[in-house]
């Protein structure tokens, strides 16, 4: 049990908070493994899915940062529904200067 | 080879789990993620009394209909999107938001009996037999396999396909598919054998490095990997499944005796990771692989990559020498990696290599308004689902502007998504990349009625594609 603090709003509209998060866990991971609907994954956090798209809210943008070529490169697979402040979940990994997070869950890339 | 790290760092590593796969807990998850099957019904279409007729007397088992499957495709994803194909046995399921719908829930929709009862259909027993005699064993595929089970090894192999790791060893990559492509040039006359020359050779030299085995084997390779690529949806006569299990028991036998050569001296390979590699339990406690599930997945790791992959390139050829402007739009993105990596998307949706795979129902249950009794065989028809224009606008069109390529499902999708997905991609782009650098002009050496497609509902492959080309300057 960690003891870092991050919020996720679901596809669905819910909010989720999580009081403790252990450093070093992803996104993704922590959406998974608590269900937060619209993060599945599928690539295991290998950044080659886009399965676990977040928007970063933007008061913490600086913090979390932009992604880099390989992950930009897989966001612009889902480019009808990527953000200036979009990340892949699982390439965001909870660390002390993160404590706050607040992200939202991407819809998935549209019919 | 240079720039290998171990797959398996972090065996203490309890991240990760999936839904609805490790314990009850996770099982909540998935139903509360909506993950859990609930049927939708999405309107049918009229169709033309040609289409009618199509859907009443072909089959998916014709080999016509195998080679050049759209009509049917249109036909079943319009009128009947879950068709039970009589002359095949299977459920097919056509459109996109069901392929998708299916491949979410693992646990109703089964990839481990799906392939098992697929492979050597109707002659499982003597193939198995065959190669407990022949073969050192009778390896079911790990990977093949249902949650919980399939968690845990899934999580094991994905180390070694992230994209970021794959992207290490571009470099590498590129230095050798560009040797393959110089020595079929090098030939002479301007012309060679696309597929023979290039794309088989080219991924099985890619594969052979990261497992460590021995160069110059690539035609044995590829004979192997026919042989059980052929157990996923070839249309395999009795002595066709006896063939093709005598290549499986020579290609167990040599597999065995490296990874027992590995097991006693471990190099900077796949092989030696995966003898020696550890499965996470739920539970956090570890498990060694047994040295069956690791023959298995030694197995899959040289196989599954090369003979699909060899595909998507043989296809690049081909619609570089068929579709008008196709070339041209190559040559133009080829130096920007954004643009190169949508053609190459774009590409890997408009010709899904693996064209359709198997699920089987572990209970009844009804998809798109359509009721599937248990135990039934399906297929997930990515090759419709990649058309489907609900979801692709024009799909026959190449366009590599989609806002939404990322949706196609030429990787599968759901927890049996294709592991080795970024690998794939990565060596189909630095084809792509050396063959606009060193060929142009290319056409077919044959008529294209000429050209043979593999007997299989799964891929989609062509088998050989002579090809005249001019070899490029500088």
């Amino acid at each position: 049990m960690g003891n870092l603090t991050v919020t996720m709003t679901d596809a669905e509209g819910g909010t989720h908070t999580f009081s403790d998060v252990e450093e070093g866990v992803s996104l993704m991971e922590l959406g998974r493994r608590n269900g937060v609907a619209g993060i599945m994954g599928d690539c295991g956090g290998g950044c080659a899915c886009a399965t676990c798209h977040v928007y970063v809210d933007e008061r913490w943008w600086d913090k979390v940062g932009a992604p880099d070529d390989v992950e930009f490169a897989m966001l612009d697979m889902v480019a009808d529904v990527m953000k200036d402040t979009s990340r892949l979940g699982c390439q965001v990994r909870m660390s002390p200067q993160l404590d706050g997070l607040a992200v939202t869950v991407a819809p998935a890339s549209g019919y | 080879m240079a720039g290998h790290r171990p797959l398996f760092h972090n065996p203490k590593n309890k991240t990760g789990h999936r839904p609805g796969q490790d314990d009850r807990t996770d099982m909540a998850t998935q139903i509360s993620q909506g993950q859990a099957f609930q049927d939708r019904v999405s309107q049918r279409q009229p169709l033309t009394p040609e289409q009618q007729q199509l859907l009443a007397e072909g089959s998916l088992a014709d080999t016509a209909i195998q080679a050049r499957p759209r009509e049917f495709y249109a036909a079943m994803r319009h009128g009947d999107p879950i068709h039970y194909d009589a002359k095949l046995g299977s459920w097919l399921v056509t459109r996109h938001e069901d392929i998708s719908a299916v491949q979410s829930d693992p646990v109703t929709f089964s990839v481990q009996h799906g392939y098992s009862e697929q492979q050597a259909r109707g002659m499982r027993d003597e193939f198995e037999a065959y190669l407990r005699e022949h073969g050192g064993g009778y390896f079911p595929d790990a990977i093949m396999s249902d949650p919980p089970y399939h968690t845990r090894v899934r999580k094991l192999m994905e180390r070694a396909f992230t994209a970021h790791r794959v992207k290490e060893l571009e470099p590498r990559i590129t230095e050798v598919v560009r040797g393959v492509i110089a020595e079929a040039v090098a030939k002479g006359g301007g012309q060679c054998d696309a597929v023979k020359d290039i794309a088989i050779p080219l991924t099985i030299r890619v594969i052979v490095e990261q497992l460590g085995l021995d160069h110059g084997m690539e035609a044995q390779i590829s004979r192997w990997s026919v042989a059980v690529t052929a157990q996923i949806g070839a249309m395999q006569t009795r002595e066709t499944m006896l063939e093709n299990a005598a290549q499986i028991a020579e290609l167990q036998q040599y597999l065995i005796a490296r990874m027992k050569a590995c097991e006693e001296n471990p190099g900077e390979d796949m092989i030696s990771d995966l003898v020696h590699a550890e499965v996470t339990n739920a539970d956090g406690t570890t498990e060694k692989l047994t040295f069956a599930e690791a023959v298995s997945l030694v197995r899959a790791t040289l196989i599954a990559g090369n003979d699909t992959t060899a595909t998507a390139i043989g296809n690049l050829f081909h619609v570089l020498a068929t579709r008008p402007g196709m070339a041209d739009l190559l040559e133009s993105v080829v130096d920007d990696e954004r643009q190169l990596n949508r053609f190459i998307e774009e590409h890997l949706r408009s010709a899904p290599p693996v064209r359709a795979l198997s699920r089987m129902t572990t209970r009844e249950v009804t998809v798109n308004g359509t009721t599937i009794p248990a135990h039934a065989h399906m297929l997930l028809v990515y090759g419709s689902g990649n058309d489907d224009e609900s979801v692709f606008p024009e799909p026959r069109a190449f366009d590599i502007t989609r806002p939404n390529l990322g949706r196609h499902v030429a990787f599968g999708g759901g927890p049996h998504r294709c592991i080795g997905l970024a690998l794939a991609r990565m060596e189909v782009k630095v084809a792509a990349r050396e063959i606009v650098r060193q060929m142009r002009d290319i056409r077919f050496a044959i008529p294209e009625s000429d050209i043979r497609y593999t007997r299989s509902v799964a891929t989609h492959t062509i088998e050989s594609l002579p090809i005249t080309f001019e070899k490029r300057v500088g």
